[in-house]
């Protein structure tokens, strides 16, 4: 009788425990860590290694990255009040200029990508936002602290803003454009993010045209 | 008679006098003794470096408000502010702690979001930013690197 009831006790116990452990890593770190591990897989896949390989490396990581993040979300709290007046036409061309120019400046960080140890160091849900923080530990132990903000749509966390060290993408980009649209033009601004984008164009080009010669 | 007339002088004088050093007390020391006017909002941080009682709120450098507390809840900092009647928070305004200057006091900057939901009193600004602290940031990047 006492061995059932310590079986009991002890599966009793194996249950809890397995609970505790779900509820500590929720369907948004579940999410997000998916969509990092297959980021780093392609990052380190050998078959898309190398310069010329660039293009099909990049399409892979961005459609990860359209999975994931909510662009639309992330540039309507980046323009803020100036959001709101914008045409539907205008909003959309914001949205593919901005999301692009996000891609693009930190695919060349994520390319740097050799074997640092992503941790998951914890989850805050709150109603519809998530916060799940993370921990890049650099080779030499430096920590770098990266907190994503995530909000449900459906039964999909995606991510809205990315704090890494305490400094929100969103708030930077907030303060950038508000100041450009205040002094100049929302037009001013996306003449800005196409420019950005020409020369971000022509950096990938020069990059390809210097590595060709080399392979041949 | 004529006694009674001095008295009463002094003892008005005194009251007025009193009334006087009670009401700069009150604004020196920042008290409200009505709970000031306007609204109250929360905010947790991770860290609040040096934020105290009393910093100010600023939206674009014009203050809004001030910090009546701040408390420890779950290991977070809860900041407690009180905001001017009048000024609306949209629900993704984004509070952040800032120095004045490279070494001045802390004061907590809100940038102010565009969705069409505002933070009723009582409420919570959900996006956060905590004070970047120069010293840690120096130590990893400078002295981190072997």
């Amino acid at each position: 009788m006492t061995r059932i009831r310590l079986c009991a006790v002890m599966l009793a116990a194996l249950l809890a425990t397995l609970t505790a452990l779900e509820a500590a890593a929720g369907p948004p770190t579940d999410q997000l860590k998916g969509a990092i591990d297959r980021v780093v897989k392609i990052v380190e896949d050998p078959s898309l290694k190398g310069d010329d390989r660039v293009a099909d490396r990049r399409a892979a990581v961005r459609k990860i990255a359209d999975e994931i993040f909510d662009f639309n979300e992330i540039a309507r709290r980046a323009l803020a009040r100036h959001w709101q007046p914008l045409t539907d036409k205008q909003r959309a061309e914001f949205v593919s200029l901005f999301s692009d120019l996000l891609e693009r400046s930190y695919m060349s960080k994520i390319e740097l990508y050799g074997g640092e140890k992503i941790q998951y160091v914890g989850e805050r849900v709150d109603g519809e936002i998530a916060t799940v923080a993370t921990r890049i530990v650099t080779k030499n132990g430096t920590e770098v602290p990266i907190d994503y903000r995530l909000l449900k749509k459906g039964d999909r966390w995606l991510v809205y803003d990315v704090n890494i060290e305490g400094v929100s993408l969103v708030s930077n980009y907030r303060t950038q454009f508000n100041k450009i649209i205040q002094t100049a033009s929302f037009e001013d601004l996306i003449q800005k993010l196409r420019a950005k984008q020409v020369e971000l164009t022509a950096d990938d080009q020069s990059k390809g045209t210097k590595v060709t010669p080399v392979k041949k | 008679m004529r006694r009674s007339v001095l008295d009463l002088s002094v003892g008005l004088f005194l009251i007025i006098g009193l009334l006087a050093v009670g009401w700069l007390s009150v604004k020196l020391g920042r008290v409200d003794l009505l709970g000031g006017r306007g609204y109250v909002v929360s905010a947790d941080f991770p860290t609040v470096g040096g934020l105290k009682a009393g910093s100010p709120v600023e939206i674009a450098g014009v203050q809004i408000g001030s910090v009546d507390a701040i408390n420890l809840v779950d290991d977070q900092a809860r900041v407690v502010m009180s905001i001017r009647s009048g000024i609306k928070l949209q629900d993704d305004s984004i509070a952040s702690i800032k120095t004045k200057g490279l070494i001045g006091e802390k004061y907590i900057r809100i940038s102010p979001g565009g969705s069409d939901r505002s933070i009723p009193p009582n409420g919570r600004i959900k996006e956060v930013e905590p004070p970047v602290d120069l010293e840690e940031l120096l130590s990893k990047y400078v002295f981190g690197k072997v």
